[in-house]
């Protein structure tokens, strides 16, 4: 049939039979997400004086990015998605203490390959790494499909990344999106779904997809895809209320793509992001010795249980530099506790880390606020001026290693000597 | 003389005082968290043009309010600090994530019996547990004496003492007992004065426990409040110094055996029920059956009056095994990096995690709302928190209830104000 | 919606990003006329004050890259502006501003040929944009989103949609 996954998952939940690029379709998405801004959508419904949901059962809704409310309008405004929930009996609903949305909703077994997620965060090309298609979406559209269960979509062209060779001890997949938001540009796959492929691939843990699938959002991709293989089965299987429902999607072997690049991950270098664009990376070399003030371990780039233990075998034992504040945020509830019986939230903490409670943190401005003139290194997954305080405040942004090592020595450092 | 008299004596170089006395006292130690830091720091650099802090040693700055900064203007207070802090050699400076900060200052071991302790902080009289003497003082104060000469003026208070005897019901914890207390004497019961606490029920206390009683001297007027200093102490006082190479040398000033009191009041606690301080005020204390049946959304064990380990374990016994109600929000937060460290490993926070608990930074938690703890016009949080005056938590009509750690617990797991000694603990 | 959108342009480079158009701490707001007293303020001195006397955003790549945030439209239609034009738009904000009203035109001739303050004429029906005597076509929004543009957004849409019974329930 020669479809890539973006085109078998669009044509399947527009019921057709098969689909070509820049056709639109009215597709139906399996679920629909928000996070913090539920508020919005629910003044949307409204307004427009709409009552009813196509299928409460397709709704999502996590209360992440102000976790919890230090203001009484984030609290309002929580109230009001929380009394959305109970009106509407939404099952999937989780409170300011679970988490970050994207997150909780993978560990929850919320996502499966082959289906079709649309929410009010640009990061859900996240849902690729368990080979779904998810795609970021406005309040007012989400409102939307919350009241018809569809939207229009235009089928997308797809890229293919071609993966060999395996990573040098101390690289890892977020210097690999660095390198790639570098090189293609943060609009170089705009509009495009991205499709992993490669000997590497199978090597690479779910840890490492969503990071991949999460950072690909930076090219501008509309979604992005790493095939479901037996690694994904394994992480996905425990978690599905019904395992029946796992159906993996991949592409057919003659599918067309409008492009292939090929990476050879052994020859990636520690990236880092510099203020004030993702897409202006360079290499750790080029930009070692940097000063920081603040350094954030967190987010749904780099929040997950793997994570923390990357960066907690780098500081155990040590202490970090006393100008840096290190704050530590575990993306879910379910990672904060994986941590605490590990010991890997007291390695943290022991080396003068601030761990907060689960959630975006500092990523969306939420805590970690930085004064003028402060730099921070942040694992999450952008550096726009101001994003994270001032804006004459700088954000680079950097793998867990190379945190964990910055966070030692005071300025930007390789991780690579502690490998 | 009493120990606070003693202790004014000796720092004024004189060989006794008595009530109404003004004395001009050498300071020991100045305390400010991140609000008052950055107040004091604008006093001292706008207005006293020249002039120079006679000791930095003496100075601690402790960020514990906001434990990440949630706005720019927030981060920029905390920068002006640190930079403040070393232009002037300020060596003690705790920065966000140390958690509260007087359990901050007592775990550092920076308080020994016998000092004089100040801070642009109401709490500051908690020093009264260890022996020294601590009160709250002005902006200005701090500033303009505290800084440039290390000297204060106070007049010395008339003292009175309250004897608490007897045993508490099961569950009535010493947080109901300093409550009751300050439901009886109001928040004008005791203005200017020193508070003793006293008699066996306190002498049974732990330090720990003792302390919350002059933590809460502010909340009837008190000037400062303390506990007789005793052989508990002194092993207290010890063990805060226990690793250290060196410990400095102090000396206990116990209360002289005729020393004269402006009152004593006699407090049975056997017929004490858990207490509750009701909004508005930190005054209108109720026993607790007065507001059981609340329904709450958010509940809190957090802050100078709460979060210490002894909190965190009453809520983990409470918890172990069950959840919280599915509309409650529960929100732990350590007063230090101790605490947590201690409650992590003692496997208290996976409890409090697995029965629906959130854990927060070691921090003043949801004091004034800078980084939690903000609430809508119809929430209702019930905590250990210090204060519950309308708009320090989000909404000026939001609710909040004072009150010990296990009916925070009790609430928690019931959805409405609870209890504890309706609940079966394991 | 107009045949016609004509005015005073400012022009703005490659992309400009969502957290540029409206801070985070923002989107507390939905309100345009609130939105609009942040916008663009992370620019600095002048902004948004400055962009209030111009009418239409003329911008190079990848305009409101970044967050899929729905106010980064609001915020420019509370400004008073009433069209962008780009060499390209992220995927996010293209969706959002036709959800939100705002008429977006993809244009990137048309870039390299304007100066700020330059008047410009866009001619929706025709399919073109006037500038110091030249024309510059622009592809049109296929059929079925147009509906949504015309209509003044999706929450009109959907209302009217609503209303005519033509949408389940």
């Amino acid at each position: 049939m020669s479809q890539t996954i973006a085109e078998k998952i669009l044509a399947a939940k527009a019921g057709l039979d098969r689909v070509t690029p820049g056709q639109i379709v009215d597709a139906y998405p399996d679920l629909v997400m928000s996070h913090t801004a539920t508020w919005r959508s629910v003044s949307v419904m409204k307004k427009i004086g709409a009552k009813h949901l196509y299928d409460p059962n397709r709704l999502a809704i996590v209360l992440d990015h102000i976790s919890p409310a230090k203001t009484e309008k984030y609290a309002s405004d929580q109230q009001t998605s929380r009394n959305f929930a109970r009106e509407y009996g939404i099952e999937k609903f989780y409170d300011v203490d679970a988490g970050i949305a994207h997150l909780v909703l993978m560990e929850n077994g919320h996502v499966k390959p082959g289906d079709l997620i649309v929410g009010t965060d640009s990061h859900c090309t996240i849902y690729g790494a368990l080979g779904a298609l998810g795609s970021g979406i406005g309040y007012t559209e989400v409102a939307s499909v919350w009241v018809t269960g569809k939207l229009w979509m235009k089928v997308p062209t797809t890229i293919k990344l071609i993966l060999n060779g395996r990573f040098a001890p101390g690289v890892s997949a977020k210097d690999l999106m660095l390198h790639l938001i570098g090189t293609l540009g943060a609009d170089g796959c705009g509009y495009k779904s991205v499709e992993f492929d490669g000997s590497a691939l199978p090597e690479m843990s779910i840890s490492e997809r969503m990071t991949m699938a999460n950072l690909a959002m930076e090219m501008g991709s509309k979604c992005v895809f790493i095939p479901p293989d037996e690694k994904t089965r394994e992480w996905l299987l425990p978690r599905l209320k019904d395992p029946a429902s796992y159906r993996p999607v991949v592409a057919d072997q003659n599918a067309v793509y409008e492009q292939s690049i090929e990476i050879d991950l052994s020859k990636l270098t520690p990236m880092i992001a510099c203020p004030h664009q993702v897409e202006n990376t360079k290499p750790i070399a080029e930009v070692m010795g940097t000063r920081i003030d603040q350094a954030f371990l967190g987010s749904c780039a780099n929040g997950k249980y793997e994570d923390l233990v990357v960066a907690a075998n780098i500081l155990a034992g040590r202490k970090i530099d006393p100008r840096v504040r290190l704050i530590v945020t575990p993306g879910s509830k379910q990672i904060m506790l994986e941590a605490m019986r590990s010991g890997v939230l007291a390695t943290l903490i022991e080396s003068g880390a601030l761990v907060t409670n689960p959630g975006c943190g500092a990523c969306a401005g939420d805590g970690g606020t930085m004064a003028d003139g402060e730099v921070s290194l942040s694992t999450a997954n952008r550096n726009f001026v101001g994003r994270m305080g001032s804006n004459k405040s700088s954000i680079y942004l950097s793998s867990p290693a190379t945190l964990a090592a910055s966070a030692l020595k005071g300025v930007i450092a390789d991780p690579r000597e502690f490998f | 003389m009493n120990m606070v008299e003693k202790i004014l004596a000796r720092k004024s170089g004189q060989q006794s005082v008595t009530p109404g006395d003004v004395v001009l006292a050498d300071i020991d130690l100045m305390l400010m968290h991140d609000l008052s830091a950055n107040f004091v720091m604008k006093v001292f650099e706008n207005e006293m043009e020249g002039a120079s802090i006679a000791d930095p040693s003496k100075l601690v700055f402790a960020f514990d309010h906001n434990f990440a900064p949630a706005t720019r203007d927030a981060a920029e207070a905390l920068a002006a600090v640190r930079r403040f802090a070393k232009k002037h050699k300020v060596k003690n400076l705790f920065d966000s994530g140390c958690g509260s900060i007087h359990h901050v200052v007592m775990e550092a071991g920076l308080v020994t019996p016998g000092m004089i302790v100040i801070g642009c902080d109401s709490h500051s009289p908690i020093y009264g547990a260890i022996g020294a003497f601590g009160t709250g003082v002005g902006n200005n104060s701090m500033a303009a004496l505290g800084f440039t000469q290390n000297k204060g003026w106070f007049k010395v208070p008339e003292t009175i003492k309250i004897h608490f005897h007897g045993t508490p019901m099961a569950t009535v914890q010493p947080r109901d007992i300093s409550q009751f207390l300050v439901g009886k004497l109001g928040e004008d019961g005791a203005i200017y004065k020193a508070l003793e606490y006293a008699g066996p029920y306190i002498e049974s206390l732990d330090v720990n426990d003792r302390a919350l009683f002059p933590l809460q001297a502010i909340d009837v007027g008190g000037k400062c409040g303390f506990v007789n200093p005793d052989e508990k102490t002194l092993r207290h006082v010890r063990q805060l110094f226990g690793a250290r190479a060196s410990a400095p040398e102090f000396e206990l000033l116990p209360n002289d055996p005729d020393c004269r009191y402006a009152d004593i009041i006699d407090i049975d606690v056997s017929r004490i029920e858990p207490q509750v301080a009701c909004p508005p005020t930190v005054g209108n204390v109720k026993p607790i059956d007065a507001v059981v049946g609340t329904p709450i959304n958010v509940a809190e064990a957090g802050g100078s009056t709460g979060g210490r380990l002894s909190d965190i374990r009453a809520l983990a016994r409470c918890l172990a095994n069950r959840r919280i109600h599915p509309d409650v929000r529960l929100q732990v937060v350590p007063a230090s990096r101790d605490i947590y460290l201690a409650a992590l490993k003692e496997g208290l926070f996976e409890t409090l995690h697995l029965a629906g608990a959130n854990i927060f930074p070691p921090s003043a938690g949801s004091n004034q709302a800078f980084n939690m703890g903000a609430l809508a016009e119809d929430e209702v949080m019930i905590s250990t928190q210090a204060r519950n005056f309308p708009g320090r938590n989000g909404h000026p009509k939001a609710r909040h209830f004072l009150a010990s750690a296990l009916t925070v617990a009790a609430s928690a797991l019931a959805g409405k104000i609870t209890d504890p000694r309706t609940l079966e603990v394991q | 919606m107009q045949d016609k959108i004509s005015g005073r342009i400012y022009k703005f480079g490659d992309n400009v990003n969502s957290d540029i158009i409206i801070a985070g701490r923002y989107l507390i707001y939905i309100d345009p006329v609130k939105l609009a007293e942040h916008a663009f303020e992370m620019l600095g001195e002048g902004f948004p004050a400055k962009l209030r006397s111009f009418d239409i955003l003329v911008a190079g790549r990848n305009f409101g890259c970044g967050s899929a945030r729905e106010q980064a439209s609001t915020a420019i239609q509370g400004l008073g502006i009433k069209a962008v034009v780009a060499a390209s738009f992220a995927r996010t904000f293209y969706r959002n501003a036709i959800n939100d009203g705002l008429p977006i035109f993809e244009c990137p001739a048309l870039y390299d040929a304007v100066t700020e303050g330059d008047q410009i004429s866009i001619d929706l029906a025709g399919g073109l944009i006037s500038h110091a005597g030249k024309s510059y076509d622009f592809p049109r929004i296929p059929e079925s989103v147009a509906k949504i543009l015309q209509l003044g957004g999706l929450a009109n849409y959907l209302k009217s949609t609503l209303e005519t019974g033509s949408a389940p329930r």
